[in-house]
């Protein structure tokens, strides 16, 4: 990852939704982004420039196009047309993000344009989080990433968090996931915890 | 045989998809056919070379890319497309300008008091769109200024009702023939969209509005509301005490009839109506429930 002094960035087109620029690069926000709080917070996933990345939950093309920034594709799934509608504009100015509208839950919607990922980022709000990432790690390599943003409050909001992030650490183990890092996203985000993990096999 | 955007892969080759890019996005949308990701291979672009879709891999991309702003910009049309989507918008600028013209109103007036002695509303019944209206002629500089503003904000305000009103009419025929285009279009607006709207249960839609009293209700051991939004209709709020909230409940029932009939038809259904219609009035003026 790039950093200015230990301020997190990413090079390339700014101006998307008026982030602050530091010599020609733009700033990466942890209290917009979460994938940006989990490089400040933890270690994450490096990002590299050869990575093909399949993005749950792009909304308006933030964190996507940081993302993009680093990677060589995008494949961006959002749901909701109205985030959609921003992130067509982003999508329109970068040449690597492939914008698909579906809903996440039902990968076999959009099996028949993603190829296989490197890294599978997963940042829904919705109930049954690891099921979303279990169902989409069909698109992930063998010895690729997962990285789930786990939203507690989405899931029961009456649950305490770390009950939640319990169960969903142990539905992902169980699917075969090995999980390399968790942490939570205080102070940047509330109730926000990031669980990264690999698929075994392959090579690394 | 697997299919993707491209073509379908076969054993040892690949049959390219012909066609133009309206047949590729409507391949990519009919393509949705499985139920499960079992045995799920992800495709390989190096296929799509074979198809002779393109020759390397940034061509791939730029290709894919072109077929997927195709496709999720004709969805997007699509969700947009729904008659209620913009009459949601309406609804809800329409409940913020009145809240908006009511505050206004207020603050022009406590100002307009100060620094006129003898102003008061006292024993006097002016309402508050002519108090604002001699305001604003009454006062020079900024106050003057902003009551007339108020009053052209008023305007515009009454003009927009009247289009919510007539288009609420045309979405959702059998919701306000029985309650009225306003009031049908602000159920709507409460329940988000028409689809939730004909998907919500009667005693959801008696109560629409009414969150507060609603949970207040769950929480402690409060009085259930009879009504929320449902009593802005004249039929609840006119009607005698013991009986509104029969009358409520009852209006309510054809409501979720009616929006389903909205939703479903989209067309007035007068033998439904005329039903409903004698219904709820025989609750109102009666009283007891045959």
């Amino acid at each position: 990852m790039i950093r200015i002094g230990d301020v997190l960035v990413s090079k390339g087109e700014g101006n998307v939704y008026g982030e602050r620029m530091l010599g020609g690069a733009r700033v990466w926000d942890p209290f917009r982004s979460k994938l940006a709080a989990l490089y400040y917070t933890g270690t994450g996933v490096e990002l590299l420039p050869e990575m093909r990345v399949l993005y749950l939950g792009a909304a308006n093309g933030t964190t996507v196009s940081h993302v993009a920034d680093y990677t060589e594709v995008v494949y961006a799934v959002e749901f909701a047309p109205r985030p959609m509608q921003d992130m067509l504009e982003v999508a329109r100015r970068r040449r690597n993000i492939v914008p698909i509208m579906a809903d996440a839950f039902r990968p076999e919607l959009y099996a028949p344009l993603v190829e296989a990922v490197d890294l599978l980022y997963q940042d829904v709000a919705q109930p049954d989080q690891a099921a979303i990432a279990i169902r989409n790690s069909a698109f992930l390599r063998l010895g690729g990433h997962l990285i789930l943003m786990l939203k507690t409050r989405s899931v029961d909001v009456r649950k305490l968090p770390v009950d939640v992030y319990r169960e969903t650490v142990d539905a992902l183990e169980a699917a075969g996931f090995t999980v390399q890092e968790s942490v939570w996203l205080t102070p940047y985000h509330q109730d926000h915890a990031a669980i990264v993990c690999s698929k075994p096999g392959g090579s690394p | 045989m697997r299919s993707y955007w491209f073509g379908d892969v076969v054993e040892g080759g690949c049959i390219p998809f012909e066609g133009n890019m309206d047949a590729l996005v409507r391949r990519v949308l009919s393509l949705r056919t499985r139920t499960t990701m079992d045995d799920f291979v992800p495709l390989d672009w190096e296929d799509a070379v074979a198809c002779g879709i393109c020759r390397d891999r940034e061509e791939y991309l730029s290709f894919l890319r072109e077929v997927c702003f195709a496709a999720t910009e004709l969805e997007v049309r699509e969700q947009y497309a729904g008659k209620d989507v913009e009459l949601l918008q309406m609804v809800r600028t329409l409940d913020e300008m009145d809240e908006l013209i009511n505050r206004l109103s207020d603050r022009v007036t406590e100002w307009h008091q100060v620094r006129t002695l003898s102003f008061s509303r006292k024993y006097r019944r002016t309402p508050a769109h002519v108090l604002v209206k001699n305001i604003a002629r009454s006062n020079k500089g900024a106050l003057g200024r902003v009551a007339v503003h108020v009053e052209e904000f008023s305007t515009a305000r009454t003009e927009l009702a009247k289009e919510v009103s007539n288009r609420a009419n045309r979405v959702l025929p059998n919701t306000s023939a029985l309650i009225g285009g306003l009031v049908a279009a602000r159920l709507m607006s409460n329940a988000g969209g028409l689809l939730p709207l004909s998907r919500m249960p009667a005693s959801a839609i008696q109560v629409l509005g009414a969150r507060t009293a609603l949970f207040a209700h769950l929480r402690t051991h409060s009085p259930s509301p009879k009504h929320g939004i449902i009593f802005q209709h004249r039929r609840v709020h006119n009607a005698p005490r013991e009986v509104r909230g029969k009358v409520a409940r009852a209006l309510a029932g054809k409501l979720a009839i009616a929006s389903r009939l909205d939703y479903f038809r989209g067309v007035p259904v007068p033998e439904f109506l005329d039903k409903a219609q004698a219904r709820i009035d025989l609750l109102g003026g009666g009283g007891g429930e045959e």
